[in-house]
């Protein structure tokens, strides 16, 4: 059966738009960012010890969260250049002596009103780290931080997929994903439980 | 082929029908409205830990003691801390503000001269040259300080005048000094102790001495009964906050206090509800009533009031020496429930307000109220943490306006709050001593000076405020009495050391010579009232925000008058 | 065992210097803004001034602290809002706005019968640097949104973390005390869980001179009020009058504090 000229035609605009959405519209929505730094979970884990997450993102005792850990906790260690990288020289000259906090890229980082507390997930749902943070604890470099253009937050929120199908089980953080885990665990927070 | 309308339509169909089944539509809704719920230009508070760190609020002399949290190196919320035995956890309103003045809009931010800005350096320039040519006066807001001793050892080394202005709980007792010989800054009031306090228009809840102390006091045992363990009688032309609270109102005539006193006392010595303990005044009965505005039989019934729960004690807003003869005649001087003498000695101050010699130079410190202007053509150089002014140099907020005064030559910027530190002696009307360390949490956002600094800038051989805190610490420590408020409570007799003493200070304890609830009472204090006084009229005193010293308010003080009506704006304020 | 968050405001006590009102707005990032009037303003904590009405000798005047009265029963606004912004936590009690969900429709301002509803007519603003005062902890909102009194949300949130980090399932109650309680220099303004038979705030909302205003129209208010003065409670109902006995907001007290 031929097919009519419109119906190519319409085909043809399909096409376009299909690419352009599913191919195009990703690569250009998300802008790439490097971390100031180029750490190695890999290195200081073996070749420090440490092999505990909570060693250096620590849950305070007034039970709030470290996050990426302040310059100070680097400079425990890194006061000078132990080593012969030549991140760990940006590190320490460029932060660590001149006493800057450095900026990284917070792969995790949620809006203002959104309130999780690590030491509730951590220490009371016995949550491990591994389940939402999987094996960046063990990554040899850190993943290129992208940003989405129109939102500002990283494509970690979304998830990497831009359909959202064929997730990743620790993907995703936006308030379903928060939802979803409150569901199968039987967990009713409220709304005042999350949100500040 | 010819592209024509057709294939664009057909295309645009198709593309539309793509676009739909394509993350785009949906992604970008999801994206801006998270981005509309995130606009870029809201402020955003600081991420990070929240350190919590103790100290003295600096911005009146009653020194509460505050619990600042921290952000980025920058206090975030204050409260006030409930093991201060004096404020037991109260702040004033404007206190709850304080964290923002250090960013206030109207900062000092450089020095000036006259209208254009100027350096430090010149300004300690003028200052040595204006020392080196004349008699220095130094006007100080708050004494008693590490810092006020520095600047009274400046002002005597140079053969300057030291002076002081004083809030109206230390100025109400100087008729007791005029009676005794015992200076005003020795003495306070035993409020824990009297039955029946008669306020002659002292705000007594309403901004009188630290917030926590009277108020705590009242509301424990008077507000709720009909026939409280403590009678608050208040004395005011209109229905004032403390009066509306009080167990009683006297409504008087503005500026009639001393009649009123005059009045009582006679129906308390012609009735004998008191030993005579001073003589008649000569005003009569029916004249206190046509001053006051009250009834003969009204007077008598407050006399008779106050006689029937004893201790009694009257409590002036300023130095009617009226309030403090009725005292007298109440025995309510040196006794318990009175006004009492602190333990140590203390030395009397000159007033700023008296009348002043020829000088060449005022040095004022950042502590005294703005509204001060010296009469005098003197080179004026004034410290303030604030500019009461337009920027412009105009007129200053609140300066007088008469050909005899002027506005600074000298701005200096001062630190602000938590901004330089410094320490908190005894606060004004306590019958107690008291000692706190205010430290320093905040860097100034500014390059700023403090008055006892800048006088050791120009002579280095006066000790500093650090080195002079260091010794009162190290006294308090020989002296092996009081207690140290913290967490716990410690006798200084149990310290180890003077080091531990002034580590505990620096966190934010406080020291108390003697519990509230049994001042030590020297038994040297008695006052001769050989005649009645003359009277003099009264000036209303005036609650926390109009009596605010600083040229500016917290700004979060407006929500008390400008986002509603609660209060009355001030009168005189930039916002 | 859920918390039902209430407060015991002691009239007697509350001399109106407006500490807990300058409190409240300091912790929740409220802004001050150069527009803004007694109508416009932003008070989620606003103390009103009444009187007897008399003049002279015989005039009383007394101060009442008005916020979000936490309405456990039909919550007015709760049933209003078109976008769910607002819901009665359960394990709390306490009526919890989210402003980034409101769409400004201001439906729950004119529902509210306590006027404890503000809207934000503008964006907040702080002079430069002030901003660094802000409390981490509680997000800024932005313009055309809804607030109110969460009963310091973010106090609750540390003393859930803290209890969290020791181990704790529940939060030591020492730890979570709203700023306006923490203020009050005559401790006026008393906190506690209602639903504690033996908390000391559930005793007194008991006590013969406790009251709630409007109590008639059922929405169990969880803020009780206290005064000695008879002409105070009358204020509950109607300006004159006795204010009359609500034997079924004792029972639905009483239904809540036993479970």
């Amino acid at each position: 059966m031929k097919l009519s000229r419109p119906t190519l035609i319409f085909a043809f605009g399909l096409a376009v738009a299909l690419l352009a959405g599913w191919v195009a519209f990703p690569r250009v929505l998300y802008s790439k960012k490097h971390q100031p730094v180029e750490f190695r979970h890999q290195t200081h884990a073996e070749k420090s010890g440490i092999a505990d997450c909570a060693e250096c993102h620590a849950i305070r005792e007034d039970g709030s969260f470290a996050g990426i850990p302040a310059m100070e906790k680097c400079a425990s260690c890194h006061s000078d250049k132990i080593g012969t990288s030549p991140a760990e020289a940006t590190l320490v000259d460029d932060y660590i002596k001149p006493g800057h906090e450095t900026p990284w890229l917070v792969y995790s980082r949620q809006p203002a009103n959104v309130w999780f507390s690590h030491a509730i997930h951590v220490k009371r749902a016995g949550l491990a780290c591994t389940e939402c943070h999987s094996t960046d604890g063990q990554s040899d470099q850190l993943r290129v931080y992208q940003v989405n253009r129109i939102s500002g937050y990283s494509r970690d929120i979304w998830g990497h997929s831009i359909s959202r199908l064929r997730r990743a089980p620790h993907e995703g953080m936006k308030m379903s994903d928060c939802e979803d885990c409150h569901r199968r665990h039987h967990v009713d927070a409220g709304c005042l439980g999350c949100h500040q | 082929m010819k592209v024509t309308r057709r294939d664009l339509l057909f295309w645009s169909a198709g593309a539309a029908a793509g676009l739909i089944v394509s993350p785009v539509p949906w992604k970008v809704l999801d994206d801006t409205s998270i981005w509309s719920q995130n606009w870029p230009w809201i402020p955003q508070p600081a991420r990070g830990p929240v350190d919590v760190k103790q100290s003295s609020c600096t911005l009146c002399p009653n020194g509460c003691s505050v619990r600042v949290r921290m952000a980025a190196g920058w206090p975030v919320g204050i409260s006030g801390v409930a093991t201060n035995p004096i404020s037991r956890g109260a702040l004033c309103p404007l206190g709850f503000g304080a964290h923002q003045l250090n960013w206030h809009p109207q900062r000092l931010r450089t020095v000036r001269h006259g209208l254009s800005t100027s350096t430090w350096d010149a300004a300690r320039a003028a200052f040595a040259k204006a020392c080196s040519e004349g008699p220095v006066m130094v006007v100080d807001g708050y004494p008693g300080r590490a810092a006020s001793h520095v600047l009274e050892t400046f002002a005597q080394k140079h053969g300057g005048q030291y002076r002081v202005i004083v809030g109206p709980e230390t100025r109400a007792l100087a008729p007791y000094e005029t009676m005794s010989g015992v200076p005003a800054s020795a003495l306070g009031y035993d409020l824990e102790h009297p039955q029946t306090i008669v306020s002659f228009g002292a705000p007594l809840l309403d901004g009188w001495g630290a917030p926590g102390r009277f108020t705590r006091l009242w509301a424990d045992r008077a507000a709720s009964s009909t026939d409280p363990q403590l009678r608050l009688i208040q004395v005011d032309p209109t229905l004032s906050r403390t009066a509306a609270r009080a167990w009683q109102w006297i409504p008087v005539k503005a500026g009639s206090e001393a009649a009123l006193a005059a009045g009582v006392a006679r129906v308390l010595l012609e009735e004998r509800l008191v030993p005579a303990r001073g003589p008649m005044p000569p005003m009569t009965l029916a004249e206190a009533a046509a001053q006051t505005g009250l009834t003969t039989d009204s007077i008598r019934d407050l006399a008779r009031t106050i006689a029937a729960r004893t201790p009694a004690v009257a409590i002036a807003n300023d130095d009617n020496p009226s309030i403090a003869a009725l005292n007298v005649i109440l025995g309510a001087v040196g006794t318990r429930g009175g006004i009492v003498r602190r333990s140590k000695a203390a030395k009397p101050y000159i007033s700023a307000d008296a009348p002043l010699p020829s000088l060449r130079a005022v040095l004022i410190d950042s502590s005294v109220p703005w509204d001060f202007t010296p009469q005098t053509d003197a080179e004026i150089f004034r410290f303030a943490a604030w500019d009461g002014g337009p920027t412009d140099g105009g007129p200053r907020n609140g300066a007088a306006s008469n050909a005899s005064s002027k506005p600074a030559d000298w701005l200096l910027p001062a630190p602000g709050f938590l901004e330089e530190l410094t320490d908190v002696p005894t606060a004004p009307a306590l019958p107690v001593e008291t000692y706190a360390v205010a430290v320093n949490l905040v860097k100034s956002p500014h390059q700023t000076h403090s008055t006892a600094g800048f006088v050791n800038s120009i002579d280095p051989a006066l000790p500093t405020t650090e080195t002079i805190i260091h010794t009162r610490c190290a006294d308090l420590f020989r002296e092996h009495s009081g207690t140290l408020h913290a967490q716990e409570t410690t006798p200084v007799a149990k310290l180890a050391s003077a080091q531990k003493l002034e580590e505990q200070l620096w966190k934010g304890a406080v020291w108390v010579g003697s519990e509230l609830a049994e001042p030590h009472r020297s038994a040297n204090f008695r006052c001769e009232l050989k005649e009645w006084p003359t009277a003099a009229a009264s000036s209303r005193s005036e609650n926390w925000l109009a009596a605010w010293p600083a040229p500016v308010l917290p700004p979060l003080a407006a929500k008390l008058y400008q986002d509603s009506s609660l209060r009355e704006p001030p009168a005189r304020r930039n916002s | 065992m859920s918390a039902r968050y209430g407060m015991v405001i002691d009239l007697d006590r509350c001399t109106g210097c407006g500490s807990c009102m300058i409190a409240c707005a300091a912790d929740n990032n409220v802004p001050v803004l150069p527009k803004a009037t007694a109508r416009t303003g932003l008070t989620p904590l606003l103390v009103r001034k009444v009187s007897n009405a008399l003049e002279g000798t015989a005039r009383r005047e007394a101060f009442i602290p008005i916020m979000c009265m936490h309405c456990e029963h039909e919550t007015p606004c709760v049933t209003v809002c078109p976008q769910q912004a607002v819901e009665v936590d359960k394990a709390t009690g306490i009526v919890m706005q989210m402003p980034q969900r409101c769409l400004g429709c201001r439906y729950c301002m004119t529902a509210c019968p306590y006027h404890a509803r503000y809207f934000n007519w503008w964006d907040p603003a702080w002079p430069a640097g002030m901003e660094k005062s802000l409390n981490p902890g509680v997000a800024v909102r932005m313009r055309g949104v809804v607030e109110k009194c969460n009963m310091c949300h973010a106090r609750l949130h540390s003393a859930q973390e803290k209890a969290a980090a020791l181990g704790k399932r529940e939060i030591d109650p020492a730890d979570y005390v709203p700023a306006c309680v923490e203020a009050c220099p005559t401790a006026a303004i008393r906190f506690g869980n209602l639903a504690d038979k033996n908390d000391p705030v559930s005793q007194e909302a008991h006590s013969p001179n406790a009251f709630r205003f409007l109590a008639r129209l059922g929405t169990e208010p969880k803020l009780y009020y206290k005064s000695s003065e008879a002409w105070v409670r009358a204020l509950a109902e109607s300006a004159s009058g006795p204010v009359p006995e609500n034997k079924s907001s004792e029972k639905k007290l009483a239904e809540v504090q036993h479970g």
